[in-house]
């Protein structure tokens, strides 16, 4: 018979492409297909049962299976990204690390009267007018007389103020004469300290220079305190205003503070430190700090081997206000790190010798997705004001400096400079420290962002120290000790030295073993998918094959039945419209229908995975033309009672 | 179809198992009796991987009940709160009420040391007391024991010589003799140097001398006020509140105060590590010299705790010397134990047996303390005086309880040397903190400074020393980092695991699964209910 090209073309495409339908005309017998051929233990025996109460029963399990596995999976997803820690304990010869020494006091105190002589001088008179304290009466008066000729107006802006039973009053200290607080006061708590009601607070106010209205309040629960801020504040301001040079200058020189140095049993020299200058504890000297290119390591532990130091602590040339207690402050810190010297540092004394063990770790963190910490910085939008590897500390410094420029026009004294800002003094800026003490508070609040932003350092390195104190020099050894020490500085200073000037440092490793913290992944994807296989086997003797084949039978095969259906219905009812209203062309949008929807696609079965993959059978085969069960020497009868007309072969 | 079918034989029953079960291989192999040969290989195969499925499985339930469990550390760095931070002066009360017995002590250690050295020490040791004693007025309590109690002479100090003949040089100890309720079975607590004695003698008697109070002192009436010892304290900064600290008489420890023991309050949430942000006090550490032979060191005691934890400063105290400045610099560590199967740990110490007598949360010491207490109460009748009583007991006394020191001393040792059953009734908390401490020291006020500091704390703090003695130092308490280390168990192997092996093990040498365990059992179920049917037809043909 004449057939149409193109009908012909189809047959032959479906002679040599023998792509089948589904593997069953309705739902219910796919299902009962599936069942009886999947690897996937339970569903047969739903079909194969005898009973309806076993077959309920079968149901019941196999669709538990399901669940537990569902869970397993779930749990066994959400370990996923947990770490495990390793801690391995290495001998080694390890790196010394970088020892910053700097004296308590920062700058000497003689060469520094030039700039703070004014400052000294208000301090003396409120100790007077507040205590009645006075070394030298006669001086005092005479700088009462300077203070009213010279023209310094910076103090009186900030003066200290003695309040009286927070009668909203207080006295200035200057003048004398009683002022009126006024605007909004902080810190209005009464300290524990200060109850009783003789005792007068002293403290200071700061006040918006635009609106004098807006005033902030700080009292102290001792004078001690009030004054040592109100002179730090002061003294922060002058500061200020000389530059780095001099500044360096004013402080100790390497010769000044280092009396004598052995390293490893081995003499050392100023050479082997290097000069760091810290904003508020002046010249510092970094032992070992890597500049040179080489970074020393001990060769044993014990303090024989460690970094020994005795330090000239010149007492007689404090400043006595802005530091009160007498000593050095350490830290020990990597070579890239930056010397928080004034937050952690470690004090030590004169006139003792003390013995400072280390011991060393590291650790290791794992970054995103197992924690939340950086392993460079780069990462955080907040530029690095030092020169030195990232670390938590650094990040909130230099975010807060960065919020300060913005909001306050200047840097705070105690942090690096960023770019183009300048420090703040109240020549230029008047109203920096209102705004300073404003922004700090925000700060603590944590209503600046900072702590938000800055996330920790992934790896980090500690030295844990252990500290022990002993009375050196001792009563015998003191006199030709000071008489040797005295001897070799007798170049440069024309006294003898007293004990209380020393301080005799050794900083050591207690032993070479380096611990090592670090974090690995729990679970790797070989792992997770092994136990993701061992879920599966263990409740239903599942794989991954038989995943697939549930998308296939549940998902592409039960579509396209579906599809088939309507597609039927639908062509059933277009032939009985067409009948009743022949003649009329159909419609151009029917055409323009794509897809599912288009009808010309769903005439054709659509191939699945199992009709793609299957050679075409025999012409005779003995065997009917369902898909060969999987143990098909075993099985001898045919899956179904009546064969799919849907599965013969198409030529016939 | 019926609700319930059966098979008609057992061939017809074990066909249609070998037919559709899904256990792999294997069994299909031997069900398949085409070859007798064939069949029995395959049977013994079949023996032997089950053989190897729960030899395996085996292994794996002997490793899981075991509970293993492995350590994990890991950094947090969440804002925290400050600890909390116990000071005390180291300078107990005298009591008005027994003021009169301990000058009547202060007396009889003179004699003591007197008769056992022959210097004339006494002078010298005990005058501060004839001039000012520090009497703390308790008229409101009453006096009614006042009249009965008096001193024993019984355990006066004593010198004996040393048994040890090995060096060549006369040793000799220093000690007193304790005996029972009839006077035997005594024995001498003996110290190698005089110095231990005569403390130890010393605190026995003190003790006997202070259960005479009241049980519940109230301080508060005659409250010491803070600013006798605490001239300055801030925080981060900013002053301290009058609300942020307790107080409490420690018998030895003297006046103590602890800040933020509730650790509730947001002021003292720890914002940034650092010397500027910690807490840092002004403190006076002079020895006033109330009962100079209880104590010898002068200074200040610090201990830095857990909020709501009973200080036991005699563990964990840290001493401050006057004259300096000491920073000390605290990281935290956590530890957490699992509990349960893993190990025994209590979380708030309601699974233990011994009553707590603390009113405070859970700590180790606390339990052991209690638990002693419990026992000595039973054991010897009356309370040691450093714990807190049971109910309905009271603190000893050697005119009540003339043996209880015997008694006592006996005890302690055993419980030192583990024979007490208190460190088994006692388990560990199973959240724990441990603030690890490293302290630096400067001298403090500098000699530049001293002048205009004291004056300031004299004026404005009744500071009240004209010398130049070292009597006030400075302590400052400060986060070194905040990030702390966390410790946690976590179990090896989970139930997860557990089953995710399990099924691995199964698959790889059964090829099955839970659900093909299950047809097995059926067909078990369906061979019992089948053969019970045949027996009962066979029955019942056999009667018809």
């Amino acid at each position: 018979a004449a057939m149409a090209p193109g009908k012909k073309i189809t047959a032959r495409l479906k002679r040599t492409l023998p792509v089948k339908g589904p593997q069953a005309p309705t739902l219910s017998e796919l299902m009962r297909w599936y069942c009886l051929n999947t690897n996937t233990h339970g569903c047969r025996r739903i079909v194969v049962s005898r009973g309806r109460l076993r077959r309920f029963l079968w149901i019941l399990l196999t669709l538990s299976a399901v669940g537990l596995i569902l869970w397993q999976c779930a749990e066994l997803l959400m370990n996923y990204y947990s770490a495990s820690v390793s801690v391995t304990v290495q001998f080694q010869k390890l790196p010394f690390p970088a020892v910053t020494i700097c004296n308590i006091n920062p700058y000497k105190y003689s060469s520094m009267k030039d700039y703070l002589s004014e400052l000294d001088k208000e301090t003396k008179k409120a100790l007077e007018t507040f205590y009645g304290f006075s070394e030298g009466k006669s001086k005092v008066r005479r700088s009462v007389d300077e203070w009213n000729s010279s023209g310094s107006d910076f103090f009186t802006q900030i003066p200290l103020l003695k309040f009286e039973d927070f009668s909203k009053t207080a006295t200035d200290l200057r003048s004398g004469q009683k002022r009126k607080i006024e605007g909004s006061v902080f810190h209005k708590d009464s300290s524990i300290v200060n109850s009783g009601d003789s005792n007068d607070i002293i403290g200071f106010q700061l006040c918006d220079a635009n609106n004098s209205s807006e005033c902030a309040l700080y009292t102290f629960s001792s004078g001690v305190n009030a004054i040592q801020e109100w002179y730090k504040l002061h003294y922060m301001n002058i500061m200020a205003q000389i530059p780095l040079e001099t500044k360096e200058k004013l402080s100790y020189s390497a010769d000044d503070l280092l009396l004598t140095c052995f390293f490893d049993g081995l003499s050392c020299d100023k050479r082997h430190f290097t000069r760091f200058h810290h904003p508020l504890h002046g010249n510092c000297y970094t032992f070992n700090s890597g500049e040179s290119g080489t970074i020393l390591s001990t060769s044993t532990g014990g303090s024989e081997y460690g970094l020994q130091v005795v330090l000239y602590i010149d007492e007689a040339d404090y400043n006595p206000f802005l530091v009160t207690s007498t000593g050095a402050k350490i830290i020990v810190h990597d070579q890239d790190e930056y010397p928080f010297i004034e937050d952690i540092g470690t004090e030590i004394e004169t006139a003792a010798a003390t013995s400072i063990g280390m011991h060393f770790t590291r650790s290791r963190k794992l970054s995103k997705p197992y924690s939340d910490c950086t392993e460079t910085g780069a990462d955080i939008p907040v530029e690095n004001l030092y020169n030195k590897s990232y670390s938590l500390q650094i990040c909130l410094h230099s975010c807060f400096q960065k919020a300060m420029v913005d909001s306050c026009g200047c840097a705070q004294y105690a942090q690096p400079l960023p770019a183009g800002a300048e420090y703040c003094n109240y020549k230029k800026n008047p109203n920096w420290m209102y705004c300073y003490y404003r922004l700090h508070e925000k700060f603590v609040k944590e209503q600046l962002g900072c702590q938000q932003i800055c996330k920790d350092a992934c790896s980090f390195k500690e030295w844990a120290l252990t500290t022990s104190i002993a009375q050196w020099p001792s009563a015998v050894s003191e006199d030709w000790m000071l008489r040797v020490l005295s001897w070799d500085k007798g170049q440069k200073i024309n006294k003898k030295l007293n004990k209380t000037d020393l301080a005799n440092l050794m900083v050591f490793y207690k032993d070479l073993n380096e611990r090592f913290i670090s974090e690995n992944p729990a679970n790797t994807l070989v792992i997770l998918l092994s136990n993701f296989g061992g879920q599966l086997g263990l409740w239903m003797s599942c794989s991954v094959v038989c995943v697939i084949e549930i998308v296939e039978v549940f998902f592409i095969d039960s579509l396209s039945i579906v599809m088939r259906r309507q597609w039927q219905k639908a062509k059933k009812w277009w032939n009985g419209r067409k009948r009743d209203r022949s003649g009329k062309p159909p419609q151009a949008g029917d055409l323009e229908r794509q897809g599912h929807d288009n009808p010309v696609c769903i005439d054709e079965d659509l191939p699945t995975f199992n009709t793609a993959l299957r050679l075409p059978l025999p012409q005779d085969s003995p065997l009917p033309r369902t898909p060969p069960p999987n143990y098909s020497t075993l099985r001898l009868e045919a899956a179904f009672t009546e064969q799919l007309p849907d599965t013969l072969e198409v030529g016939q | 179809e019926g609700l319930i079918e059966f098979y008609d034989s057992f061939k017809d029953m074990f066909e249609f198992f070998c037919k559709n079960t899904t256990i792999h291989g294997t069994i299909r192999l031997v069900c398949s009796d085409s070859n007798r040969m064939k069949t029995a290989f395959w049977t013994l195969l079949l023996l032997a991987s089950f053989g190897m499925l729960y030899w395996q499985f085996a292994l794996m339930f002997s490793q899981y009940w075991a509970y293993p469990v492995v350590l994990t550390m890991s950094m947090h760095s969440e804002p925290k709160m400050f600890p909390a931070i116990t000071i005390c002066n180291l300078d107990p009360y005298r009591f008005e009420l027994v003021s009169e017995h301990l000058v009547q002590l202060d007396h009889m250690a003179e004699e003591s040391i007197a008769f056992l050295y022959g210097i004339k020490t006494s002078a010298s040791l005990f005058h501060v007391n004839e001039k000012n004693i520090h009497v703390k007025d308790l008229s409101s309590i009453g006096n009614a024991s006042k009249s009965s109690f008096k001193l024993s002479q019984n355990f006066s100090l004593l010198r004996m010589p040393d048994h040890n003949h090995r060096s060549g040089k006369k040793h000799s100890s220093v000690g007193f003799r304790l005996c029972n309720a009839t006077g035997g079975n005594c024995f001498y607590k003996t110290y190698s140097s005089g110095m231990g004695a005569i403390l130890e003698w010393y605190r026995f008697h003190y003790m006997n001398i202070m259960s005479q109070l009241p049980v519940i002192i109230n301080i508060s009436d005659h409250e010491e006020q803070i600013e006798d010892m605490v001239y300055s304290c801030q925080y981060d900064g900013e002053p301290c509140r009058p609300s942020d600290y307790v107080h409490f008489h420690h018998p030895v420890f003297g006046s103590c105060y602890t800040f933020n023991s509730k650790g509730t309050d947001p002021f003292w949430t720890a914002t940034k590590p650092g010397i500027p942000y910690g807490l840092s006090l002004i403190l006076r550490a002079e020895q006033k010299d109330h009962i100079p032979l209880l104590s010898t060191v002068a200074g200040v005691k610090v201990m830095i705790h857990n909020h709501n934890q009973t200080p036991f400063l005699e563990h964990e105290g840290f001493d401050i010397r006057p004259g300096i400045a000491t920073t000390i610099g605290i990281q935290q560590d956590e530890v957490n134990r699992l509990g349960g199967n893993y190990g025994k740990c209590t979380t708030d110490g309601s699974d233990v047996n011994v009553k707590l007598l603390y009113n405070n949360s859970y700590t180790l010491q606390a339990c052991l303390h209690s638990c002693f207490q419990h026992i000595m109460v039973r054991k010897c009748g009356c309370g040691y005086y450093y714990y807190p009583l049971p109910p309905g007991a009271e603190y000893c006394d050697y005119n009540k309880q003339p043996a209880w020191g015997h008694c006592f001393y006996q005890l302690y040792n055993r419980l030192r040397n583990h024979h007490l059953n208190c460190f088994d009734q006692c388990p560990k908390p199973c959240r724990e903190s441990v603030y690890k401490v490293s302290a630096g020291t400067a001298k403090w006020p500098s000699s530049k400074s001293q002048d205009w500091i004291r004056q300031a704390l004299r004026h404005q703090n009744g500071y009240n020393s004209t010398s130049n003695r070292k009597d006030i130092a400075k302590v400052t308490i400060f986060y070194q980092q905040l990030n702390y280390q966390a410790v946690n168990e976590s179990p090896l192997l989970s139930e997860n695991l557990l089953l995710s092996s399990m099924g691995s093990q199964w698959s790889l040498w059964f090829g099955s699964s839970v659900l093909s365990v299950v047809e097995m059992f059926e067909l078990l179920i369906d061979t019992l209910v089948l053969s019970l049917l045949f027996c009962y037809q066979r029955f019942r043909a056999k009667k018809t």
